[in-house]
């Protein structure tokens, strides 16, 4: 992407005012993004971003600079705009560029580029058909598609030289149900880092008609009761919970500073024994898996909590420094307009021994969630809200009526000590997870869990 | 350079069959520091660009961007574009727009705001930290704090003769702070965005940051139930931003609002005006032509509680034979046009917000929404949102609350509004709103 000299060229123009880690990360991606609405392909965009970002650090500075100027001289340029910033005396030298090499975690069979779009087009329509034709309530189904190709190459002035494809696919689908003047809408949106292969060999059909069916089944809900209940939560995107109540928290961007709730606790129980929360990049083709991380760095297994004890955060190249702790390969961005700084990638809830139907059967009365919305955290006081998309109240160890507008709300660290029993039914799903660094394709996942007592937030008074 | 490119890509596109081309040049250029207990934390200096094409061909328009823009991005950019009309279905067509019959022009750009040296700018947001940080010994540190600037210019041209140019910028100071008092810590989250850096003042953003954080510990419980809401006008401001798409004339017409078929309706209590303003001078989007070259102008969307109008591009507008508002709008060159407002607010009125608090003989004043993103359901206007605030009893705030929900019905919600304040503000976001009372909402406490 870049030759060799003029990496050379760049990493040395960042430290010559005497930075002592340079970096130069560069990024060609090629996008589509298709949108379906009313049984009609509305929206078709395809583009090519390209750009550069060089990092340089002197102790615990970091100066990031970024260009989409991708001449020699607009490089260096950036390089030097990124150096000005700094001041230091000793100039260091590069270390020699060695070319590291990998195994790929997620093969690539069809790359987006090499498939037709009118492919796209027809598995986008199957999708739109499945979700209309699944009841006469469903009044509008939105389909979007999207693929991407991402090329980076990262270098740093440690002598690391790297480069990396990523291939994702993923599609939502929206439905939205209607009856007299009440509208519900369902969510479904699944991703893979793999190609055209994934949307062939996943069952879109199940997808389409799971929007389709939370959509006309929300019809029917009554409002959420408010108070503090037992709730279960179901596996795959379910685990957006402890995304939010603990996952964000043990992120060096939070942890370094002392600010996170998790800080200074390692080894200590934060949890209950029957939870091990894992941050894993290396599960193959899934949604939030990487080769190598935003600065090179191969992605592994992070245990971070094992029988509800703290082990490990997750730690990027520049938190490193201010912790005393090695990168865990964590080190994540949206693209060159960001430095990176530490994400999660696939993060999940180590399945237990409980089956999903023993669960239910041991509440007596509590709220069933079996798919959630989105959901945000303030890291500093750990304070967590999450909406859900799909709930059912629970009553003498049965499921009962449709319930819809709740809301969770708690704080995680006493969250994750009220988790009382943890199924056997561990699955993953997409998200998009925002924060410094950026928008990144994150997996979210556990099996279905049960914590003793959440703040719920209904639309029903007391 | 841009020119010649510009030159180049629209005779290819002819060459290549396209009728009527445009090209969406957008750069801009950005300053940015942190500062973390007297140093710098993080520094950003960038310039970025990009290009979007849009044409049509076969009488379909194919849309394909890029930001490298060198020879060889042009067939990339034609050869998507083309082959992006061949799986569209849709029969509205879009037009090039040959230019309306005059622009107004717009006063966005500060100059002074570039001129100011880099130390300078550096050395105010260390002033801001060191000043928080001496003021009571519970501010514990900033999550983040801040400095950026911020400069935009794009470029709008096609083959009917339109070149349109136009320029904005700004600087913006954000500081996160961190208290903390036993067991609890709370954070408050403080921004000023100017076009006159000497009109910032280090310690009055220090004070307001502080006293914001601090004025939340000692929260206390009180019972869940239906209370009247004052939602201060930053968090008025945000719900309203959640919901704003529901006035797009493309969200009506393919059923996912809930305002289809309202126009000249009561959709809202009579206090509650809703305009907007691509004039505004500090605005955030404020703009001299839309995303197709059309003349913006000043909307008036509700007039005291009654829907006069949606925002419409001029696809939206032909479908329903009427004319284009000037609201055709893309996120970036990355996006397609859509429909969007620019600076879009509810009119304040001349009451100050101590008489709305003076007012309330039992409530919860919310001065922060979270969850907006996941919480709210733009389609229906139901939300469940989490939220922080303070009791209101006797007109007065009397003690921090828990940690809360407060759900409703966002269209039940512009009913029930019963009195709103003169404070409005854009809490940086280009929507905005003064204060708002509420009859009432459902409180749940944490």
């Amino acid at each position: 992407m870049l030759n060799q000299s003029l990496i050379e060229d760049v990493l040395t123009a960042a430290l010559s005012t005497g930075g002592d880690f340079s970096e130069i990360f560069v990024e060609d991606r090629f996008t589509n993004n298709f949108t379906l609405q009313s049984g009609k392909i509305e929206s078709c965009l395809s583009g090519r971003d390209f750009g550069i970002g060089i990092r340089v650090f002197k102790g615990l500075q970091s100066v990031y600079a970024y260009s989409t100027d991708f001449t020699k001289e607009g490089i260096i340029k950036a390089a030097k705009n990124a150096a000005h910033a700094i001041n230091g005396k000793t100039i260091i030298q590069l270390a020699p560029l060695v070319k590291e090499s990998f195994e790929t975690i997620n093969p690539v069979q069809f790359l987006p580029k090499e498939v037709d779009k009118t492919r796209k087009a027809a598995i986008m329509k199957n999708a739109y058909d499945t979700a209309k034709n699944y009841h006469s309530s469903i009044s509008q189904v939105t389909v979007r598609y999207m693929d991407e190709e991402q090329n980076v190459l990262i270098a740093n002035s440690e002598g690391k030289l790297i480069e990396d494809k990523r291939v994702r696919s993923r599609m939502a689908i929206q439905a939205v149900a209607v009856r007299d003047n009440q509208m519900e809408t369902g969510f479904y949106g699944p991703g893979a880092h793999q190609g055209f292969e994934f949307f062939e060999n996943s069952n879109m059909d199940y997808f389409a008609t799971e929007a389709a069916r939370i959509a006309v089944t929300m019809l029917d809900a009554s409002p959420c009761p408010s108070g503090k209940f037992p709730v279960i939560i179901d596996n795959e995107f379910g685990g957006v919970i402890f995304h939010e109540a603990c996952g964000h928290g043990l992120e060096a961007t939070a942890v370094a500073k002392n600010h996170s709730v998790f800080a200074n606790r390692l080894g200590e129980m934060v949890a209950p024994e029957i939870v091990t929360y894992i941050d894993d990049g290396t599960l193959k083709n899934e949604w939030g898996s990487i080769n190598i991380d935003d600065e090179g760095e191969k992605a592994r297994k992070n245990v971070l909590i094992e029988n509800g004890i703290l082990k490990g955060y997750l730690i990027d190249k520049f938190n490193s420094r201010r912790m005393g702790m090695e990168s865990t390969g964590s080190g994540r961005r949206q693209s060159f307009r960001f430095a990176p700084t530490s994400r999660m990638t696939n993060t999940y809830i180590a399945p237990g021994k409980s089956t999903p139907e023993e669960i239910i059967t041991n509440t007596e009365y509590g709220i069933y969630t079996k798919y959630m919305g989105g959901g945000q955290v303030n890291p500093a006081t750990g304070d967590y809200n999450f909406a859900v998309m799909e709930a059912y109240e629970v009553k003498n160890g049965k499921l009962g009526k449709p319930l819809k507008g709740a809301t969770l709300i708690g704080n995680g660290p006493k969250t994750l000590q009220l988790v009382d029993m943890v199924g056997n039914n561990l699955g993953h799903g997409a998200g998009m997870c925002g924060s410094q660094s950026g928008s990144i394709p994150v997996n979210v996942g556990q099996p279905m869990i049960r914590v003793s007592e959440i703040t719920v937030g209904g639309t029903k008074g007391e | 350079m841009i020119q010649e490119f510009q030159a180049k890509l629209f005779n290819e596109a002819q060459s290549s069959g396209f009728t009527d081309v445009e090209m969406y040049y957008e750069k801009k250029e950005v300053f940015g520091c942190q500062v973390y207990k007297g140093e710098i934390d993080q520094y950003e200096i960038a310039e970025d660009g990009g290009v979007s094409f849009r044409g049509i061909i076969n009488g379909k328009m194919g849309y394909a961007y890029s930001e490298k823009i060198d020879d060889a991005s042009i067939p990339f950019l034609l050869d998507n574009a083309k082959e992006n009309t061949q799986i569209m279905h849709d029969e509205d067509i879009e037009e090039i727009f040959a230019g309306s019959n005059h622009y107004k022009q717009g006063n966005f750009f500060s100059p002074s705001i570039n001129e100011i040296p880099i130390p300078e700018k550096i050395q105010f947001i260390k002033d801001v930290e060191r000043e928080l940080l001496a003021l009571d010994p519970r501010i514990v540190g900033t999550e983040y704090c801040g400095i950026r600037t911020e400069s935009v210019s794009r470029n709008l041209s096609n083959n009917k003769g339109l070149s349109l140019t136009d320029q904005m910028n700004y600087l913006y100071v954000i500081v996160e702070t961190i208290v903390r008092e036993g067991a609890e810590t709370k954070t408050s989250f403080e921004f000023q965005v100017t076009k006159d850096f000497h009109r910032l003042n280090a310690m009055e953003i220090a004070k307001k940051a502080a006293d914001e954080a601090l004025s939340q510990l000692r929260s206390r419980n009180i019972p869940s139930k239906e209370y009247p809401i004052l939602l201060r006008n930053d968090a008025a401001a945000s719900l309203l931003a959640t919901f704003s798409s529901n006035f797009s004339a493309e969200n009506t017409q393919a059923g996912i609002s809930s305002l289809k078929d309202k126009l000249g309706m009561q959709i809202a209590s009579q206090k509650i005006t809703i305009v907007d303003d691509p004039f505004l001078e500090e605005g955030l989007a404020s703009r001299t032509f839309d995303s197709e070259g059309v003349a913006t102008k000043n909307l008036t969307l509700v007039e005291s509680g009654v829907l006069q109008s949606l925002l419409h591009n001029q696809k939206t507008a032909k479908k329903e034979q009427t004319e284009t508002t000037g609201h055709a709008h893309k996120d970036s060159y990355k996006n397609a046009v859509k429909v969007g407002p620019s600076n879009f607010y509810i009119e304040p009125s001349t009451t100050p917000f101590e008489a709305l608090l003076a007012s309330v003989d039992e409530g919860v004043l919310i001065t922060n929404l979270s969850g907006l993103h996941s919480g709210a359901n733009t389609v229906s206007g139901d939300f469940s949102l989490a939220a922080n605030g303070f009791y209101l009893k006797d007109g007065k705030v009397q003690y921090p609350v828990n940690l809360m929900t407060i759900a409703g019905n966002f269209y039940q919600l512009l009913l029930n509004v019963e009195e709103i304040s003169s404070d409005l503000t854009f809490p940086l976001s280009p929507i905005g709103s003064p204060s708002i009372l509420v009859k009432s909402l459902s409180v749940t406490v944490e």
